[in-house]
């Protein structure tokens, strides 16, 4: 029952019925003229709401698909309904920015799947990718070694996301991406409201590292194709910012003499062998790929993963075979804005330069020289 | 589906469209008893076929006990109803704990018996609606309500989806007579309703999700040792998150079905303004503490048989009510240190009859009561009862190895927003929400509605579920 009523007087609630029947809940709607307030509301909303999106806007930031779990999962449900034959991208934001769709498909005639998450190491996928028979197709694991050799895995919930996905959130994942992602700018998780509050300039708290958070680098497509944001190339002031987060976040990195270091590494290599064993006895072609880094990132990597005790360590175990950018003069001299990540444009010739490698010297060549590399 | 997505506002707008149709009552009752079930099968569409069971068995529990001539056939009525809700409720929620301790006392008795792992999943808000069902056929048993006149009340009263997933626990003579007649909301009811609904949802994904939420992971789900400070602040963090949470829940609930025209009680009073721990849950989930008093605590005996019965009934009930929340002992202990505090207030109200505080010991009864419920949220939040000792531990200043953990706008978000809800809560306690309302000018709620719904949109909330769809 409803009733109109002004007054303080509590109302009583089943904790002041004890024993009885409760009965009809009486509610009272506060005497207001409530069709002004909510039409004043709509319209103050509004105006927020538009100068949060033109302030976003004026940042440089536009309309782009958000990096979710729903959209790995749309991503990944492509290999159960019949693409199971089809070149698949796992690894961390290097193969996520770097390895542009649209070029490689114009020399494969396929457009990859894109499964690679910033910041996660692509191990939990590469497992995942092992443990599904539908799966027969090529398979390119991008390596970071600070991010694969810790066993990084920041994103690696989106697979428990997609064996368990409701209809609701599927539902929701193709409302968001018809109704938000398209035409509101501030959409991301870089613009949320407690991230805007949390990255001011809030004094440091005594005894306790600087460690802050990434900022947006990448834009999004549909099929998680993804470049770097061109923000990190012609802002310099946004760029340096990127650059002195990487600075910060290397001086806290792994001790490179800590037994734990090692230990850990050596536990995501025995994974990867176990998993690569798995895929390769069902016929699938593994490859590792290290992209490029660049300036003081790539020295810290090389201090605290070597590449013998990592990446040819990987390789020795699993018997796939791998590119490392080190040893291909086309994977070099490429731009690297922040240290990390290739630019938009020479991503597309990373690409083009990669995938003529790929084929020239692992897939594309005749059945007794494959075998001979595939040991 | 859970009201923060998406996907709710969606549907809620469908269902709003259809039930301000000018249909026949019936039809727009079958409209939302269907909507309720898509609303439900949105997470999981083969646990509909639970929400049936439960549903007629209790329908028909009901009817064989008007029916019923001799007390041993009403008792058999009400056993198989009740065996058939506790049953679902035992399978799919305990089902796994029970298995895992019966290996472990066996371990323990020198015998090794090693089960398969059934990764049952448990079904949304199993604990709410066979709750809701139960009380149907319990109050119709004692005699205090007669059954539902029709099939299509009932079920909706079952199914009713502002209500189904994670309360406020009905009754159905709270809900079951308002189906009798034609509901449709007013233009100043849904209003309001939708203005609860905002208020509600900025509980949720603003305070609760965006920035409360983070805090307590990082200490609780982190193998890291917590100081004094990050301790605290982890659990100061969760009372606020758990409270605008839930709270956020009920209020958007409540919201929901005032826009259709359907009152639901209140589930929350101000609870951290609570003086003592048995007007803590005269605050705290009330729907919920009143259903465990009427069904479990008094048909125990109550307060009836001497005080040693009551201290039994009153500890049987907490333990029993913090093992409803969770299958794992750390809800059981969470209920015994709630059982404990009750127990220790009624021996000192019995000790002490003529004692009334002053307003500032008034205050600090207050104060020590929050405490002291935090306390009680560090084994609930905690996932094993070493993570609980290590956070308590840190609490009481123990961790001298500590280092710094959470940074300082966490510690700015812990203090600013639940010392405000805190100090809401005081200055509401005696007050409700309706009547501040009433004296608000219009324009102040117009920005306030407006502030807390552009907040929930720049949030930008993922969707995550209520912690209590879990229970």
């Amino acid at each position: 029952m409803l009733l109109s009523i002004s007054s303080s007087k509590l109302r009583q609630t089943a904790s002041d019925r004890p024993g009885v029947a409760q009965p009809v809940p009486m509610r009272d709607i506060p005497a207001q003229p409530w069709k002004r307030i909510a039409a004043g509301t709509l319209a103050l909303w509004l105006v927020m709401l538009g100068a949060w999106e033109w302030h976003w806007r004026a940042f440089g930031v536009t309309p782009a698909v958000r990096n979710s779990d729903g959209l790995w999962a749309m991503q990944r449900r492509r290999i159960d309904s019949g693409e199971g034959g089809a070149t698949v991208l796992v690894g961390d934001s290097r193969t996520f920015f770097d390895l542009q769709l649209p070029v490689w498909a114009r020399f494969d005639g396929r457009r990859p799947i894109q499964l690679a998450f910033e910041a996660t190491s692509s191990l939990p996928f590469l497992e995942d990718l092992a443990a599904d028979p539908q799966f027969t197709g090529r398979l390119i694991v991008g390596i970071a070694p600070n991010v694969f050799f810790t066993g990084s895995d920041v994103h690696a919930g989106a697979l428990r996301y997609y064996r368990s996905e409701s209809p609701s959130q599927r539902i929701g994942q193709w409302l968001s991406m018809h109704l938000i992602e398209p035409i509101f700018a501030f959409d991301g998780p870089d613009f949320a409201l407690a991230t805007v509050v949390e990255r001011q300039p809030w004094p440091t708290r005594s005894g306790l590292p600087a460690l802050p958070a990434v900022r947006k680098l990448n834009v999004l497509e549909a099929d998680r194709n993804s470049y770097l944001w061109s923000k990190v190339e012609t802002d310099p002031e946004y760029r340096a910012l990127t650059r002195a987060i990487w600075l910060q976040r290397l001086a806290s990195s792994d001790d490179p003499q800590s037994e734990n270091t090692q230990r850990r590494s050596d536990q995501q290599i025995d994974r990867a062998a176990k998993a690569v064993a798995t895929l390769r006895g069902r016929g699938v072609k593994v490859l590792f790929v290290r992209p490029p880094s660049a300036g003081p990132y790539l020295k810290a990597e090389n201090k605290v993963f070597p590449r013998a005790k990592t990446w040819d360590a990987l390789l020795a175990a699993t018997g796939a075979p791998g590119i490392h950018f080190e040893d291909y003069p086309e994977l070099q001299g490429l731009d690297l804005p922040e240290w990390s990540h290739l630019s938009r444009a020479d991503a597309g010739r990373f690409t083009e330069s990669l995938h003529r490698i790929v084929e020239r010297d692992f897939w594309g060549i005749d059945p007794a020289k494959e075998a001979a590399i595939y040991r | 589906m859970v009201f923060n997505s998406l996907t709710f506002v969606v549907f809620f707008a469908c269902v709003l469209v259809l039930h301000s149709l000018p249909l026949a009552s019936t039809t727009k009752k079958i409209n939302l008893l269907i909507a309720s079930y898509l609303f439900y099968a949105a997470w999981n569409p083969p646990f509909v076929i639970l929400l049936w069971i439960s549903t007629v068995v209790d329908w028909y529990a009901a009817q064989g006990l008007v029916k019923a001539q001799r007390p041993a056939t009403r008792h058999a009525w009400m056993l198989l109803s009740v065996v058939a809700n506790l049953s679902m409720l035992g399978y799919f929620k305990y089902g796994q704990f029970l298995l895992d301790n019966c290996t472990a006392l066996m371990a323990a008795a020198g015998v090794a018996y090693h089960p398969p792992h059934y990764d049952i999943v448990l079904p949304v808000g199993i604990s709410f609606y066979t709750f809701a069902t139960m009380s149907y056929t319990l109050d119709v048993y004692l005699r205090r309500a007669a059954p539902a006149r029709n099939l299509l009340d009932y079920a909706l009263f079952v199914t009713f989806f502002p209500h189904l997933v994670a309360g406020p626990i009905m009754r159905p003579t709270e809900l079951v007579p308002q189906f009798a007649e034609p509901h449709r909301a007013s233009a100043r009811q849904l209003g309001y309703g939708l203005a609860l609904m905002t208020l509600g949802l900025f509980n949720k994904v603003v305070l609760a999700d965006s920035f409360l939420s983070s805090i307590s992971e990082r200490i609780y789900d982190s193998d890291k040792i917590p100081g004094l400070l990050d301790a605290w602040a982890a659990t100061l963090a969760f009372s606020g998150q758990i409270f605008c949470d839930f709270a956020g829940y009920s209020t958007t609930a409540i919201g929901a079905a005032m826009c259709l025209g359907f009152a639901m009680p209140d589930n929350f009073r101000f609870p951290y303004a609570a003086v003592g721990f048995s007007d803590f849950w005269r605050r705290w989930h009330i729907t919920l503490s009143a259903w465990l008093r009427d069904y479990l605590y008094i048909p125990l005996g109550g307060n009836r048989h001497g005080a040693w019965r009551t201290y039994a009934a009153l500890f049987t009930t907490m333990l029993l009510g913090g093992l409803w929340h969770g299958a794992s002992w750390t809800f059981v202990a969470w209920g015994g240190l709630h059982g404990l505090y009750l127990a220790a207030e009624r021996g000192l109200r019995a000790r002490f009859p003529h004692y009334r505080p002053g307003p500032l010991m008034f205050v600090a009864l207050g104060v020590l009561t929050y405490a002291l419920v935090n306390l009680t949220w560090v084994f609930f939040r905690a996932k094993t009862f070493g993570k609980a000792w290590l956070v308590l531990s840190g609490m009481l200043g123990q961790n001298a190895q500590a280092k710094p953990i959470l940074a300082t706008p966490s510690l700015v978000f812990v203090t600013a927003i639940v010392g405000g809800i805190v100090l809401t809560h005081w200055l509401m306690r005696s007050r409700t929400l309706e009547s501040v309302v009433a004296r608000t000018p219009a324009a102040a709620l117009s920005a306030v509605w407006a502030v807390m719904a552009f907040a929930i949109v720049a949030a930008q909330g993922s969707g995550n579920a209520f912690i209590y769809f879990q229970f």
